[in-house]
């Protein structure tokens, strides 16, 4: 843990070194802004969906960008991984340090503005508990923060995840974007309408609606109850859990290529 | 002063750095493919919303009083995943190492000129995710459960005219690329800049939510910025709310947008080049971890 928080403060003094770095932040949040920009759009023309109002869409949609910005921030060096590492066979050197190499990996890459996205998605859900009417008090603030742990930890497991299959082939790993980015954008659709298998795979398989909509719920009070919250960091540990394990196993098999 | 025969021959490796670019990027099948299926789930999440809007809305016929019916919808959804490779949404790889390694130096030695050159490249890194992604989610869509297929177009002439205009859309997407390549050739800057200039781009291209359904206020910039020629004009031609008859100044508002990024790319290129400073020993920035 003591080496992957001073990687992480390398490559945080390093990336500073470029002068456009509050650019950076600024474009992460200009991201942050625009993406649910569409739905605020559609609501404002189309009015509400029956109970699922634009305060109750932006919840949901916040508690998994704020997750998924928190895994992305520390788990970023995963993301790069296959690309930086297993092509060029720098994985060798990881190897050969006397540290886990997921906290080497880990740290391999950070960046501040990566913080931008945590900080819009607090702000977001914040704005939006307050609009909906949520009283202050130290239970909901804890199944909000639980519901984010476990998703969290479920959006790490996605990077774990790739760069575990990185070992065995590198191409076309773009079909990950559907555990990634697309797949908070599911949570943009109300729950009620949503078909049965968008609904099984991101409950079932990657527990984004397990962490984003059952905390959000139990809050709010929209029905679900407070122990369907309390399984959201369980449920994410269980993914980051079977990640590791894909990873472990493609340790295993990692054969070094290049020079 | 270039004399005609240096400018035919100017010409002429452009079109062949073109041509090799363009068949360097079908050697990338197997990425395109992934690529088109992640599109085709993201157009299916996006159809989805909008269905549930037209369908359970407070005021479920705002979107047919915007002139957009859901099958209309549909079809702009996929139409704008295909067209939505086009748009510069990265620096092209290679001329972004180049950049960063200092090769810029080797470029300058060439013969050539630089902005040309790179817009072949450019052009080319552009056109071929269009023609591998888009075709097969293209595909897709056409096959899909009635609920979620693509409608045909709505008039012939409209259906040419988007050709046409997709013609436009693609010397756009690359003079717009190529003013993103000038701004990043000053190195220290980072990321940054080019990523927020291509947002702003993609943003406003349509490709969120089509133009139409942005407020009415905004409506009459919307058309005339320089970003709905990415892929919201030809997308409407195709669908007809663009008529036929007003296809002409759609086209000729791409067309003028792409002039104005051509110069200043080309402006800004030759000052930086005046004072470019060519970076040099270690590059690898990754050996230093």
């Amino acid at each position: 843990m003591k080496v992957y928080f001073k990687l992480l403060k390398m490559n945080l003094l390093s990336g500073l070194q470029y002068k456009g770095w509050p650019f950076m932040i600024l474009q992460v949040l200009v991201v942050v802004v625009t993406d649910p920009l569409g739905s605020i759009l559609m609501f404002s023309r189309f009015g509400s969906i029956g109970e699922w109002t634009a305060e109750r869409i932006l919840l949901i949609y916040a508690m998994a960008v704020t997750s998924f910005g928190l895994a992305e921030t520390f788990f970023r060096g995963f993301d790069y991984f296959p690309w930086r590492m297993v092509r060029s066979g720098d994985f060798d050197r990881v190897l050969l340090r006397p540290h886990s190499t997921v906290s080497m990996v880990a740290g391999s890459y950070f960046h501040i503005h990566r913080l931008a996205r945590v900080f819009g998605g607090i702000c977001a859900i914040l704005w939006c508990l307050y609009e909906n009417g949520v009283k202050p008090g130290f239970l909901n603030a804890v199944i909000i923060l639980w519901g984010l742990a476990g998703g969290f930890l479920a959006y790490a497991g996605v990077f774990v995840m790739t760069s575990g299959i990185a070992f065995f082939t590198i191409k076309a790993l773009d079909w990950i974007y559907i555990l990634t980015n697309a797949s908070y954008q599911v949570t943009r659709c109300p729950m009620s309408h949503m078909p049965r298998a968008l609904k099984n795979m991101f409950t079932f398989f990657l527990p984004i609606l397990v962490t984003s909509y059952y905390p959000a719920s139990a809050v709010c009070g929209w029905g679900e109850g407070y122990a369907k919250a309390f399984i959201a960091l369980p449920a994410g540990l269980a993914f980051f859990l079977f990640s590791l394990m894909i990873w472990r196993i493609g340790v295993k098999h990692y054969k070094s290529t290049g020079s | 002063m270039i004399r005609k025969s240096a400018f035919i021959a100017n010409v002429r490796a452009c079109l062949s750095l073109f041509r090799i670019k363009t068949a360097e990027g079908f050697q990338y099948r197997m990425a395109y493919l992934v690529n088109a299926a992640v599109g085709v789930f993201w157009g299916l999440i996006e159809i989805t919303v909008y269905s549930v809007f037209y369908q359970y809305a407070e005021r479920k016929d705002a979107g047919i009083m915007a002139g957009m019916d859901i099958n209309q919808m549909i079809t702009y959804v996929w139409l704008a995943q295909a067209i939505f490779a086009m748009v510069p949404m990265n620096i092209d790889g290679e001329i972004l190492s180049k950049i960063n390694s200092g090769d810029v130096g080797v470029e300058l030695c060439r013969p050539l000129d630089l902005y040309f050159h790179w817009f072949s490249k450019t052009a080319a890194t552009r056109l071929t995710p269009f023609l591998l992604r888009g075709s097969v989610v293209l595909l897709a869509a056409a096959f899909m459960p009635a609920a979620y297929r693509m409608s045909l177009p709505a008039s012939a002439s409209g259906f040419l005219w988007m050709l046409l205009s997709l013609l436009a859309a693609l010397l756009l997407c690359t003079s717009y690329s190529m003013l993103i390549c000038a701004v990043r050739l000053k190195i220290t800057w980072g990321d940054g800049i080019t990523y927020m200039m291509m947002l702003i781009g993609g943003i406003l291209s349509g490709a969120y939510l089509p133009l139409q359904l942005w407020p009415e206020g905004m409506q009459r910039f919307l058309t005339l910025q320089p970003f709905a020629g990415y892929l919201d004009i030809p997308v409407r031609l195709y669908i007809g709310t663009i008529s036929p008859e007003k296809a002409l100044s759609s086209i000729l508002i791409q067309i003028l947008w792409s002039a104005v990024f051509i110069l200043a790319g080309k402006l800004l290129m030759a000052k930086r080049l005046q004072t470019i400073v060519i970076q040099g020993g270690i590059t690898d920035y990754e050996s230093l971890f």
